[in-house]
């Protein structure tokens, strides 16, 4: 390999180093914003993550593994996670490849970092050797595959239905500018080489490309052109780059050392939050995802518009779209990148100005937790449980069969869990009520507290503080129950679909345990979207604008996702779920509690109860 | 007017000629809902806060109606949500509360 | 020969019609899905104002048809439009020619069990206005208390109700709770009654002076709040929730049975015979009517006629009426005048 211009240099090179120097310098300000935006502590944390030998470690393969081989998109969708990764392997490969031609011939280049990249242009090819004409096949396979994803995301723009997506958002002018210089750069690159690869060597491809140009435009002036179009290509897109979705590109490799860090969102516009927003590539996987999407109205309202109008700061579609979310948190189970779509939407919330500031002197803590004193297992069913009235009785039958000393400290009504303040956003406030259960609780003596409500449960094992209380999800009691032998199983022949409450599932972790339980009372069958993919009931309190009458398509939908089981009934385990099924079902619902009730029986006779 | 030398206590009679409902009223701008309440009393019942803090979200907007500051009894709303759930008229009684919460000024 | 109508639904509307239509020298024919006629009334056992035993009126009703085409546990399959004539399919093979139809298919009693709040099929002296009734005509049940210290009467469970998808008033579950309640305390004069109303709409004659006796004479006491929620307490009773929205405080009550006063909904079924008969329905689910004014019975289609519950909520008395109007309706309309 020679070098055809000894001042290695030619001026087609400058829209892409423009565009290069641009796009790096806006990242460097950027991150180093991002620094300055994250707490002294969260800071640190990040710092010293990178230098831990694990979390590097991991940093570096969930990079290669998200970034450029798209492992999770390949398990969630074969024919996205073959295009994003052939796009984004590829042009990974060509950068290094290119970079070891440099290093193999000119070691000299490497420091001009628009060598690698336009390195057929710049050589002239002097005698075949070994290693040279391996890396031109390797060059020309990668561009293969590029080109490949390229002509795959072409069709995919036309036709989405082929790659199972439903609904996929509108690209804003800027978006298409990107996509279409995108799409540009590499049928170019293949042109620009081809025409000098008679000069500068090639492969399958680039070779035989060359000798058909060859037999009608034998002028070697053509190749100019074409370099220049490449390379402008190449500028546009990194120009237009900061203001596309193509950012979730850099940010993407930020996002993933800052969540290896353990880093939380703590504020919607700044430091961590600010980082998943650019790192949201615009896939639109949460539209289809998204429970709201059964009615055509909200279609614009799931995370991948969210992010798009927090970058947009249109403050007015910022506060819409974040008051209307379930909180369902589906958006966040299928997110391939890990955009924390409700916590966003949480901390938009959380900005809010409220003039009434709540007071909650008025609990009388003392007499509550002297009324609950005496009984080891404190039950807590939750401010919604009232409404379902089954649910409670059948907790209260089985504590009796099991012959457990049990209170319920909120029968006639007790404090709130504050999960509902939560996700209005008022965290203030939502401390002020767990200060208030805390008190009561602590107060009360018992070492157990059994909770029926996911809500609530989800709330008592996040933000609270309760030392010397085991706080049980009410599954899992029961099943302790049945294990101990004091509860005995009786089969029914009802076959049950069981729906997984958001906060339970997805909020929680719980899926195995309640189908386990089930599983020894009853039949059970799956709907067709089930365990972190289940689909909300619509009854969420997570959404502070949705009316009743708004939800009603929403419950629909879900109901239809647990009608494809063809399961005589509904099994549940959170009384928002089952109220708001119960509204439109056409088969019974029932709360875990009462099924168990149903279906066993105690190991004491009656008359010893 | 003549004055007689005495007058009916201030508190004790509603004077809705003079009553200050621009409260209410902004309120309707922004929760066109809050109109449809049929003072049933389903949400003060099914309250959580009100025996602790004698909320009642049926008085609220009574009161607004009326001119009558109802801060103290917003106060202890804990934001629980049964009273949307059992509101016949379907109105969105937690949404309607953040606001009221947002416009007191 | 005389002239087909055939009549869907053999409730007091459809029954009243028929007779009717017999004077007027029609043969109406009466197709009744159940294995009886008489409807919601045949269940029930005495009818307010004037106390008098529903039985009576539904005997008086047949003995009026008895010349009558009368097919139970029958339903209409198909109608279709064939000129100027409509011909009926029923599910037994007989097929009917005739100019008329008159839809007579009433109501739904509203299943209180949806209403999850109250308890109905949780608790067991929890109990609907029908089960009431069905106990007032001698069926025995375990669900009424044999000496209950209090009872209590929850108005509008499933009417007015937006969440349980009836935003309508249902008319007649007012004045049935005030007599239901009369009824109660005449057994159970020991007993402490309370009704929970949201609004008494008590417009009917004779209905005010029925309410000013069951204040006067027997002690009932009104509360107007609507109930939320019914628990129960640790030795067994029910405990009802309600804002005692007088006195702005909120009220609970410690009660031996709780009687929910199911209000009516549009009939399910009716929505099929919509479909083949085009027939427009509202937003409310019933038929909907030519107009709410004048013409109440008279539908979107020629020859087609409406009578009682089908178009909304009613009483017997008004059911009455419209069937009559009903049938001379059809009596014009098949004259061509």
């Amino acid at each position: 390999m020679i070098e055809r211009f000894s001042s290695g240099f030619h001026p087609f090179v400058l829209p892409f180093l423009a565009g290069m120097v641009f796009v790096l310098g806006y990242c460097v300000y950027g991150i180093v914003r991002i620094l300055f935006q994250l707490t002294g502590e969260d800071r640190r944390r990040f710092f010293l993550s990178l230098i831990t030998p694990r979390t590097a470690l991991k940093n570096i393969r969930d990079i290669f593994c998200d970034c450029l081989l798209h492992v999770k998109l390949w398990k969630r969708n074969r024919m996205l996670g073959f295009m994003h990764s052939s796009i984004a392997f590829g042009w990974f490969m060509l950068i290094v490849l290119g970079h070891v031609e440099v290093m193999l011939f000119l070691p000299e280049r490497i420091r001009l970092f628009y060598y690698p990249i336009f390195f057929n242009f710049f050589v002239a090819e002097t005698d075949s050797t070994i290693q040279g004409s391996l890396l031109f096949f390797l060059m020309d396979f990668f561009l293969l595959v590029v080109l490949v994803g390229i002509a795959l995301a072409m069709v995919k723009r036309v036709r989405s239905r082929l790659f199972g997506l439903r609904r996929t958002p509108r690209p804003s002018l800027l978006n298409r500018v990107g996509l279409y210089a995108l799409w540009a750069i590499f049928p170019l690159r293949l042109l620009a080489e081809s025409f000098t690869a008679h000069i500068s060597g090639g492969s399958f491809l680039t070779i035989p490309a060359n000798w058909v140009f060859r037999q009608f435009l034998g002028n070697d002036l053509n190749m100019l052109p074409t370099w220049w179009a490449y390379s402008i290509a190449l500028g546009v897109f990194m120009f237009v780059l900061p203001f596309t979705r193509y950012m979730h590109i850099p940010a993407e490799m930020m996002l993933i050392p800052m969540r290896n860090a353990g880093l939380k969102i703590r504020g919607a516009r700044k430091g961590f939050a600010r980082v998943q927003v650019y790192s949201c590539p615009n896939c639109g996987v949460c539209i289809d995802a998204c429970p709201m999407s059964a009615d055509k109205a909200n279609l614009k309202d799931c995370t991948v518009y969210l992010t798009r109008q927090m970058r947009r700061g249109n403050e007015r579609r910022i506060a819409e779209i974040s008051d209307k979310c379930l909180l369902c948190g589906k958006c966040e189970a299928v997110c391939q990148v890990g955009v924390e779509g409700p916590k966003l939407r949480l901390m938009n919330r959380a900005e809010r100005n409220y003039a009434v500031k709540a007071d909650y002197s008025g609990v009388p803590v003392t007499a509550l937790s002297e009324a609950a004193r005496g009984g080891k297992v404190l039950y807590y069913s939750g401010c919604m449980s009232q409404l379902v009235p089954s649910i409670g009785r059948s907790m209260e039958s089985v504590f009796r069969k099991a012959g457990v000393d049990y209170f319920w400290m909120d029968r006639e009504g007790g404090v709130c869990c504050g999960r509902p303040m939560m996700t209005a956003g008022r965290l203030e406030e939502a401390a002020g009520i767990v200060r208030k259960n805390t008190e009561v609780i602590l107060g009360s003596g018992a070492d157990t507290m059994v909770v029926s409500c996911p809500i609530c449960y989800k709330m008592f094992t996040e933000e609270y503080s309760l030392p010397g209380v085991r706080v049980v999800h009410y599954v899992n009691h029961m099943e302790e129950l049945l294990q101990e032998g004091r509860l005995v199983p009786t089969r029914s022949d009802l076959c049950y679909v069981y729906h997984d409450p958001c906060e339970l599932g997805r909020g929680c972790g719980i899926y195995e345990e309640p189908r386990r339980l089930l599983g020894r009372l009853a039949g059970i069958a799956e709907a067709e979207k089930n365990r972190s993919e289940s689909v909300c009931c619509g009854g969420s309190l997570g959404s502070l604008t949705l009316t009743f009458a708004k939800r009603e398509k929403i419950t629909k939908a879900s109901l239809e996702n647990l009608y494809a089981s063809n399961a005589d009934a509904i099994a549940t385990a959170c009384p928002l779920c089952t109220a708001t099924f119960a509204r439109y079902a056409d088969r019974p619902v029932r709360d875990l509690a009462e099924i168990v009730d149903r279906q066993t029986e105690g190991k004491l006779k009656p008359a010893e109860i | 007017m003549m004055d007689f030398g005495f007058k009916l206590s201030k508190s004790a009679t509603l004077d809705l000629d003079r009553a200050d409902t621009g409260r209410y009223e902004r309120l309707c701008a922004l929760e066109p809902d809050a109109r449809i309440c049929m003072n049933c009393g389903s949400c003060s019942a099914t309250c959580t806060a009100a025996p602790f803090s004698g909320m009642s979200l049926r008085k609220v907007i009574l009161g607004l109606q009326r001119g009558q500051d109802v801060r103290p009894m917003l106060q202890g709303c804990m934001l629980c949500g049964k009273c949307s759930m059992v509101c016949p008229r379907g109105i969105n009684t937690r949404h309607l509360i953040l606001t009221l919460c947002r416009i007191y000024d | 020969m005389k002239e087909n109508v055939v009549v869907i639904g053999g409730g007091v509307a459809g029954m009243e019609a028929a007779r009717q239509l017999l004077l007027l020298g029609y043969n109406p024919i009466l197709v009744e899905q159940q294995d009886h006629l008489g409807g919601h009334v045949a269940q029930w056992n005495r009818l307010f104002p004037d106390m008098a035993p529903a039985g009576d009126l539904v005997r008086r009703l047949w003995d009026g048809i008895t010349d009558a085409n009368i097919f139970l546990e029958t339903r209409v399959t198909s109608v279709n439009r064939l000129k100027d004539d409509y011909l009926v399919m029923l599910s037994n093979g007989v097929s009917i020619s005739c100019r008329a139809i008159l839809i007579a298919s009433g109501f739904k009693l509203f299943d209180a069990a949806r209403k999850e709040e109250y308890g109905y099929g949780v608790y067991d002296h929890v109990v609907t206005n029908a089960d009431l009734e069905s106990w007032f005509n001698g069926n025995e049940s375990d669900r009424i208390p044999s000496a209950p210290r209090s009872v209590g009467f929850v108005h509008c469970v499933g009417s007015r109700d937006l969440k349980a998808g009836n935003s309508q008033c249902s008319k007649v579950c007012c004045i049935t709770a005030v007599k239901q309640a009369i009824e109660m305390k005449e057994r159970f004069p020991e007993a402490r009654v309370y009704c929970f109303y949201m609004d008494l709409r008590l417009f009917g004659k004779k209905y005010e002076d029925f309410y000013i006796r069951a204040q006067q004479e027997f002690g009932i006491q009104f509360i107007r709040g609507r109930v939320s929620e019914v628990g129960e307490t640790l030795d067994g009773r029910l405990q009802v929730k309600a804002e005692d929205t007088l006195s702005g405080k909120p009220l609970k009550v410690q009660l031996d049975l709780l009687v929910l006063m199911a209000g009516m909904s549009c009939n399910p079924d009716v929505a099929e015979l919509a479909r083949m008969a085009r027939l427009d329905i509202d937003s409310d689910g019933f038929l909907r009517s030519l107009d709410n004014t004048a013409g109440i019975d008279v539908s979107n289609r020629p020859g087609i006629f409406y009578a009682g519950a089908c178009t909304g909520a009613k009483t017997v008395p008004e059911t009455l009426g419209e069937a009559r109007s009903a049938a001379l309706d059809i009596h014009r309309y098949l004259q061509g005048r």
